[in-house]
Formats: structure tokens, sequence, C-alpha cells
């Protein structure tokens, strides 16, 4: 019964996927189809009803942006066809003509306006407010100076309003109105390269090749259609079954490929790994306000107690780039020429003997489950100069309590990170440096790098802005609030028979130069 | 059953509720963790900013009369809003449940169609070879660690042998107007043969995998019960009458032995649809329990609170069906 019941299973399986190959084929007839096995779902289809960079990405493929960041992460004009900065307060952009919906309307200034106040005015979405309004700092108002131009108007001087502009996508107002703005959870009228077909929540977001599509952004070729018919989003979530996908050719490209499944990956015919420089800072928060972390030599000493290369080499698989403060290479007034805390067991020890531990300091070092192995290697290292740290895991959400809510501060250390998307240090420096920050788990506070950050934050000249972040970066380099860490490769495996894409470094997935063979 | 029995059990049911709902409110709001603080990341943001998103979650409410609110639209059908998807949990809910409904269903099938005859020729077959080897077996399948033996199979039938799907529930090519919501019921009803192998090549290991443990504990309780009915003096008194084997296997033993087995069935498919948590997320299949688990990492709590409900009024209703049962397999029982 048993062998015959599973013989007859299998029978059927076989069969099953013999045939599911045979109609599959034929169905698709000639068209060419793209998967992406990606860990999550869109949590909506409305691009202004969400915090959520992996709905973001699928979005992204639908709808197009007033700007748009290149390969390089350099900004540039989308649905605009250029902008200008009229004032500290002001910003005019010329509207792309010959853009059309998908549904054939074309798009005007009318929609942008639209767009934007319903992502900063109160009650807008049909009774909620957009949860991205805080992505839009201080804009106050949207209005059309003619057909073709918008102007931007801020309520105080914002230099980053072009970095955050990637982050929103144009609406239709006729649609909207027409639809109700509830509507757009599910259904997609953008102005994007791929138009929606299906999305089957929880499995998968099915779309294809919108053949109206005006092209693109024209500093990023190639400009036209997109390449392939069809696109197929694949949920999974779970990251050896990503894998799976991918070796077994069900997909064609996944994200968050863990870095121990590297070399599966690449040892496979037909799969490859592909990286490209992330956006979230890696850091050991050292906790400032009390012993043994309030000593700067302490600190230091943690900076150089530890051999970082070793780590990035033996666990992190080579995909992380070290940092000697908190920005990433490519970012705005990323300071090249910080000094570095080189790893030398014996100047630790010294520093921490002048600051009156010289048989070294016992401390707990907080960790979120996914990062164990990491922070358990540094223990071990730091342990070979005397700050022997003793790991402890803790669950995310408890981790940011302990760390940037409570009133006390009562931890030693914590390995945590901070992305930086907009890849501008006001983003990244202002909640984890300055004083009572969302982000400064450390507790560092100091009155001359709060002053630097606020007025820089305001700053239009950019090369004086510049100079103040590169100050800045400086004064926190020298006083290591952190144990400065590294900052991690985003790391994807891709199949063979795809050409035209590359990753890019704020983690979207832009699929309209992709193409399959 | 009497009529009164069964309005008894309702309001017993009414009861169970409350207190499921008091206690998961509790545990999950007192557990740490800020959806507010979740949903803005890694993001510079004004307080005036926090709070209005907190203000619009629901969340600048006093605890108690968060609470009252739940509970009084929960009476009335209305669940809240889902923080992250931002539509109504119950819409969000519906979405995902046939998913998890029909894994669970194929997973119980699986089960009981294996485990019954397996139970039944390990206690005939006592201590023989085939005994020893089912026993050893269960206790694999009871132990294996599901996510585990999930990878396994999907690294041994869909990369290696290539013939079965990673993940989801059907391919694209594949579009089929629901009836039911349930791929392989309606793929018949809809006269659509090439799409039900496309779904069943789908469930498969997914059903395998949740069903495993369930196949493995079922066995366990079938043999023991079936020892026992088989050692009492009816069934010797019906070989002694030389009534063939096999009637009295199948007419006299089974049927009683069976009475556990339905208790333990009705029970572990509760536990099945918690199993479905891990299971859905390796195979990625569009269900409840995956959406579930995301919810609590991100302290969604009008989600979490109507799932646990949910769950909580399925394992009850099961427990029910499992009493009516009872009663039909054994008229001498009387609830």
């Amino acid at each position: 019964m048993h062998t015959h019941m599973f013989r007859h299973m299998f029978r059927t399986a076989t069969f099953a996927s013999a045939l599911a190959a045979t109609l599959a084929t034929g169905a698709a007839g000639q068209a060419s189809e793209l998967r992406v096995g990606f860990s999550a779902d869109a949590l909506t289809l409305d691009p202004a009803n969400h915090r959520n960079r992996e709905t973001e990405t699928i979005i992204r493929n639908m709808y197009d942006g007033v700007l748009t960041r290149d390969a390089k992460m350099a900004i540039v004009p989308e649905l605009a066809e250029s902008f200008r900065q009229v004032d500290t307060t002001t910003y005019d952009f010329t509207i792309r003509q010959g853009v059309t919906f998908h549904d054939g309307s074309p798009m005007t200034a009318e929609d942008i306006k639209f767009t934007f106040d319903r992502l900063i005015l109160d009650n807008a979405m049909g009774g909620q407010t957009s949860p991205r309004k805080g992505l839009l700092g201080p804009l106050k108002e949207v209005t059309i100076v003619d057909p073709r131009t918008v102007r931007f108007i801020l309520s105080a001087p914002w230099p980053i309003l072009p970095a955050m502009l990637p982050f929103q996508e144009v609406v239709s107002k006729a649609f909207v109105e027409k639809e109700g703005s509830a509507a757009l959870a599910t259904k997609v009228n953008g102005t994007g390269p791929f138009r929606l077909v299906d999305w089957r929540k929880g499995d998968s977001i099915v779309m294809e090749r919108f053949d109206g599509y005006y092209g693109g952004a024209t500093d990023i070729p190639p400009v036209g259609k997109a390449c392939v018919d069809r696109v197929i989003f694949k949920v999974i979530p779970e990251s050896a079954s990503r894998v799976a996908a991918l070796l077994s050719g069900d997909v064609d490209i996944i994200n968050e490929l863990p870095a121990h499944a590297m070399n599966q990956v690449a040892r496979n015919a037909n799969t490859a790994v592909v990286t490209v420089g992330g956006t979230r800072t890696n850091f050991v928060a050292l906790n400032n306000t009390k012993p043994p972390f309030d000593n700067v030599l302490v600190r230091k000493a943690a900076n150089h107690a530890l051999d970082k290369k070793l780590i990035i080499d033996k666990i992190l698989n080579g995909t992380a780039t070290p940092l000697n403060g908190e920005l990433s290479p490519d970012a705005f007034a990323f300071k090249a020429d910080l000094p570095e805390y080189a790893y030398d067991v014996a100047k630790a020890k010294a520093l921490l003997a002048e600051a009156g531990y010289p048989n070294g300091i016992d401390v707990t070092l907080d960790v979120e489950g996914p990062f164990k192995d990491t922070a358990e290697a540094i223990a071990s290292l730091l342990a070979k100069a005397g700050i022997r740290a003793r790991v402890e895991v803790g669950e995310a959400s408890l981790l940011t309590k302990k760390w940037r809510q409570d009133k006390d501060k009562v931890g030693d250390m914590t390995l945590t990170s901070w992305g930086n998307g907009s890849l501008d240090p006001s983003d990244i420096a202002e909640p984890t440096l300055q004083t009572g920050g969302r982000g400064n788990s450390a507790g560092y506070a100091n009155p001359k790098v709060d002053e630097l950050l606020v007025k820089a934050s305001t700053e239009i000249d950019k090369a004086k802005r510049a100079a103040m972040y590169h100050e800045a970066q400086a004064i926190v380099n020298d006083e290591a609030p952190w144990i400065f860490l590294w900052l991690p490769q985003d790391i994807y495996g891709v199949s063979k028979r795809l050409s035209g894409w590359q990753p890019s470094a704020d983690s979207r997935i832009n699929l309209h130069d992709a193409c399959v063979k | 059953m009497s009529p009164g029995k069964v309005l008894e059990r309702l309001a017993q049911l009414v009861l169970v509720l409350l207190g499921v709902s008091v206690i998961v409110f509790l545990m999950i709001t007192l557990t740490p963790g800020d959806p507010v603080q979740i949903m803005l990341g890694d993001q510079h943001v004004t307080p005036e900013q926090e709070q209005a998103l907190r203000r619009d979650m629901g969340l600048d409410l006093p605890l108690p009369e968060r609470f009252a609110t739940f509970i009084g639209n929960a009476f009335q059908g209305e669940f809240g809003l889902s923080f992250f998807h931002r539509r109504p949990v119950a819409e969000v809910i519906a979405e995902r449940l046939p998913a998890t409904i029909e894994l669970t269903l194929v997973a119980l099938i699986l089960a009981v169609a294996t485990a019954i005859p397996l139970g039944v020729l390990a206690a005939v077959r006592k201590s023989t070879i085939f005994d020893k080897l089912a026993t050893v077996t269960s206790l694999l399948g009871v132990s294996m660690p599901g996510f585990w033996f999930g990878i396994l199979l999907l690294l041994l039938f869909a990369v290696n042998l290539q013939m079965l799907p990673v993940s989801g529930r059907i391919d694209f090519a594949y579009q089929v107007e629901p009836i039911t919501h349930l791929l392989l019921v309606d793929t018949l009803l809809r006269g659509r043969p090439d799409a039900f192998v496309n779904a069943l090549s789908h469930i498969i290991m997914p059903a395998l995998t949740l069903g495993l443990p369930m196949t493995a504990i079922l066995m366990r309780v079938t043999r023991a019960s079936m020892l026992e009915v088989l050692a009492q003096d009816y069934v010797r008194f019906a070989e002694a009458k030389g009534i063939s084997r096999r009637r009295i296997l199948f007419r006299h033993a089974l049927k009683n032995a069976l009475i556990p087995t339905v208790t333990v069935a009705a029970l572990e498919t509760g536990t099945l649809l918690g199993g479905n948590m891990i299971v859905e997320t390796v195979f990625g299949w569009p269900g409840l329990g995956r959406l579930v688990v995301e919810s609590i990492f991100v302290r969604n709590y009008p989600l979490v609170q109507t799932a646990v409900l949910f769950y909580a009024l399925t394992y009850v209703l099961l427990n029910f069906v499992a009493d009516l049962l009872y009663t039909v397999l054994n008229p001498r029982v009387k609830l």
C-alpha cells in the first residue's frame, strides 16, 4: 500500500510537470518572459499608500517618477524633462511632453500636481493621509505655472528634495477620481514600462510590456520600450527556496542571495552572482552615555581591536566595503580621506590601560538573530584585546526600543545598521548622530556636530554644504561613537539567459532594459 | 446531540472567543515593538509626522479604549484596517484564506489516506519487519522539522529532478475563473484538467511537508488502538465464529479503533493550520500562515488579532466536529 501510493504519486508528479512544461511553452508562444524570485509581496499597488521598499521595487516597474536615478546613483529627470532651483525654497520642473498613461490618456502638469497633493495634504487619499508624507519634508505646495511647468514650493530650504523625488511615482488624476482613491491599492494606471496584468496576492505580480511607453529617462540609455514581453515577480520569502528556484530555472533573478549560498549559485553552469554596493551602513553602536564607552579612549581601543577585513573575507564572503565613518562612498559629501583605525591589538590594549582598564572590560553585545554569526565573530576578535563581549540575541523591535527609545540606555554595545536610500548625509547622520536622533543608538551628543548637521540640512550651496558634512565626518571619526564597520553589498543571483540588467545601489529592480534569451 | 446541547456548546464558543480575544489583544499590544517605528524605518522624521501616523493607526488612544473599540467592532464583523496594507483586515485575510484551506485539506487527506491503512497494517503485522520500519519512519516523520524536510524535497524534486515547481499555487499560463477559490476544485469544475494537473504539481510538496508529522502521529494512534481492539473478547469471538479475517478487521475492529484516530485527526487539523506558517514560507504558498508571520514581525495588530481569533474559532469548531463524529462511530457515546 505504502509503496504503491508513493509510486502513484510520483507518476502523477512526473506527468504533471511534463504536461506543465509542454503547456507552458505552448501557451507562452514566442513571448519572452522574465521572472524575478522576490523576497516579499507588495503590500499595496498604490504608490502613495505604503512605507515599504519591496513594494516600491515592484511598483516602480509600472510607475515612473518625476526624477529617477541612473546606475551610478546620479539623479536624472524621468517624467520631467529638466528642473531648476529658482530660489532656496522653490524648484521648477519642466514636464516631458508625449507621455501617456497605460489607459492611453496623456500625462499633464495636472497629474503631477494631483500626485503630490495626494501625498502631502492631510486626508487627501479618500480620508487617509499618505504615510509617505514625511518623505517629502517641508514640501508645502505644488502649483502649475503653465501647462509645461510645475512649481514645488517648500516651507523651508531643503536641499535634498531632488534626492527624495525618485521615491514618488506619478498617478493619473482622472483615473483616481473615476475609480476612487482606494482602488489604487489593486489597480494600476501608471506611465511606467510595464502594465499590470494580474496580482495574485501573496503569490505573484504579473506585468506585460506597455507598448505606448515614452521610452524612459533620456539620460539612461537605451531609451524605448521594455525588452521583454512579460515580467513576473514571484513571491518566495524563504531564501533557501529562492536559491532553489534560481537553480532550477524557475526564475531569472533573485534578490537577497545569502552570502553563504554565493558559491552554490556561482558554481552552477546556468547561474551567476552579481553584487552592488548597498546603502545600509553597518556599525557597532557603543553606549556613549555610560562607562566604559563614555571614554573616547575605550571607543578608540574597540575600533583598533577589530580585524574588519577578516570578518568581511570569512563571513561576508568579501561582499562588503569597510568604512571609517557613517557614509557610503556613493553618498553626497563622502569624505574619502578619513583616517582609518588600523587593526592593532597592542595599541588597543594600551588605550584601554590608559583609560584605566589595564585588565580589559566585560561588556555585552546586543544583536538581532540573523546577524548572530557576525556578532560572535566580532566578540571573539575583540576579546583578544581585552574587550570581553558577551553576545545577547534579541528580537528587532525589542532592540529598537532598548537602544533607540528608552530614556536610559542600559546596554553596552549593539551591532546595528541604518539605511540611506537617498544617499544624502542628512538622511543618515541626523537620525543616527544628532543629539536625541531617532536612530542614535550610541547616545552620541556633540554640539558642534549638531550645529553642522542643522546648518547643512538647509544649505543650498552644494560646496558649502559638502564642506560642513566633511567637517562633521572628521569629528565623528575622531570621537568614534561607533565601531565603524562596513557597507554590505546587495547580492543577487541571476540566470545566464538574462542580459541588459544590473543591480542598483538603491535596491530597485528596474526591468525596463532587461532581456532574456 | 440534543438541540439544547448544541446551544450550550455554541454559548461556550462565544466565551472561548471572548477569552481568546482578550489574551491576543494583551499579548500583541504588550509585546515590545512599535508599528509606527517599524513603518517609518530608517528615515529622518519629525515628531509631528510620527504622531500623525500614530493617530492614523489609532494607536494614540489609551489601551482600554483601544480594546473596547476592537471588541465592539469585532462583534459587528469589523476588524479594522491592516496597518501596512492600509485596507480592511477582513479583505486581506479573505484573499489569503482559500490557499491555506486548500493546502490544509490536501495535507489532511494525504495524511488520513496513508496513516490509517499503514496503522492497521502495522497492527496486524505486529513485530514484523514492516511494523518496525513503519515505527522508525513515523518517528522520523514526527521529529523532522518541517522547513528542513520541505527544503530537502525542493532540492530533490525541483532542483535536481526538475519535476515539480518550487513555489506558488499555479503557473501564470493558467487562468481559471474562481468558483470556490480552491484551485483543485475550480479547475475541475471549469473542465480544465491541464490546469488541475498544474495546480496539483504545485501543491504536492507543500502538502506532503505539512501532512508528514500528522501522518506519523495518526499512524501510531491507529496502530495502538487497533492492537487494543484486536485483543478484545468480541474480536476473539468473531474469530471463533469463523468470520473472515478481512470482515473482522474492517467491520468489527477498525470502526471501533478509529475513535481515537478521529479525535487526534480533528485536533491535529488545528495544528496543521499552525504548521502552515512554516510550510507556506518555504514553498512561497500564498496563504494566511505566511501573512500572519509577516504581520507579527511588523506588529500589525489588527491583522494578527483577527487571524488568531479565526484560528481559535476553527480549533473550537473542529473539536465540536470531533465530538459529533464520536456519536456516529460509536452510538453508545452520548454527549
